[in-house]
């Protein structure tokens, strides 16, 4: 029972070490995707494109968010929903241009 | 005129904490490794000790550091260096609640595992921990010393400090 603890917290210890978020750095263009995570206190998602990328999107001041071409608050942006994304690529930052709900 | 910003900014409270945790966890897996030996013994109880106020001040980090994300990640030419170092600051304090909590439950005697194996265990989660601790560490340095991260960029003339 008590040896089962211990390697509870071993494996727990390892698991961790294979957990976490990756995010690749693409292209300057426009990409549709799935948002995977999103932050509100920091205006920021995750979405995770077709080849299965995850593109990490800090909303700026200059980022429009449109559903059906009329813009949005943030707050109408829910896990899950499809999007399709413009980001422009400075260094290997990803500034969002745009994002539009799809559905 | 450029205005010299607040010293006591949201993305300074990071390295602010940052340096707390590093030195006790680092000290307290030394202690934990010499008391691994008979005459390191009494440095198990100091160890455990300074595992907890470190592991402590590792979850204030991550704190600070989540508030840090969203001012500093904006400004980067490479947030994938943010990324892993978030990643492996999780990862890095996850191993360190973990070689505590083992450590906690064995001072508590809830666990009766041969003390010499518990102690190696510990010791094995500490060590690894440590590396993670040191790329962590490079990561952030990385950060600050290669993207300015945090950093406020004095003008040319240093017309702000006048």
């Amino acid at each position: 029972m008590k040896l089962k603890l211990v390697t509870f917290f071993a494996v727990i210890a390892l698991l961790f070490t294979a957990c976490g978020e990756s995010t690749t750095a693409v292209e300057s263009g426009t990409y549709q995707g799935t948002v995977k995570k999103i932050n509100v206190e920091k205006t920021e998602i995750y979405v995770t494109t077709a080849d299965d990328k995850t593109l990490e999107l800090y909303f700026t001041d200059q980022t429009s968010l449109t559903r059906n071409g009329e813009t949005v608050e943030f707050s109408e942006l829910i896990e899950g929903q499809k999007v399709e994304v413009e980001v422009e690529k400075v260094g290997k930052r990803l500034n969002p241009v745009s994002v539009s709900i799809l559905e | 005129m450029e205005q010299l910003p607040d010293f006591w900014r949201t993305e300074v409270y990071h390295p602010l904490f940052a340096h707390f945790p590093i030195a006790l966890l680092l000290m307290g897996t030394f202690f934990k490794i010499f008391a691994l030996w008979g005459k390191g013994k009494f440095l198990a109880s100091p160890g455990t000790i300074l595992l907890a106020t470190g592991t402590i001040g590792g979850w204030i980090t991550i704190y600070t550091g989540n508030l840090a994300d969203g001012i500093v990640a904006r400004t980067l030419c490479d947030p994938t260096v943010l990324k892993d170092h978030e990643n492996a600051g999780y990862i890095m304090v996850w191993l360190f609640t973990g070689a505590l909590l083992i450590d906690l439950l064995y001072l508590l005697d809830l666990v009766t595992l041969k003390k010499r194996l518990d102690n190696f265990l510990v010791v094995l989660i500490l060590v690894t921990g440590s590396v993670y601790l040191a790329y962590v560490g490079h990561l952030g340095a990385t950060l600050v010393y290669q993207q300015a991260a945090g950093v406020h960029i004095p003008s040319e003339n240093c017309a702000e400090f006048n």
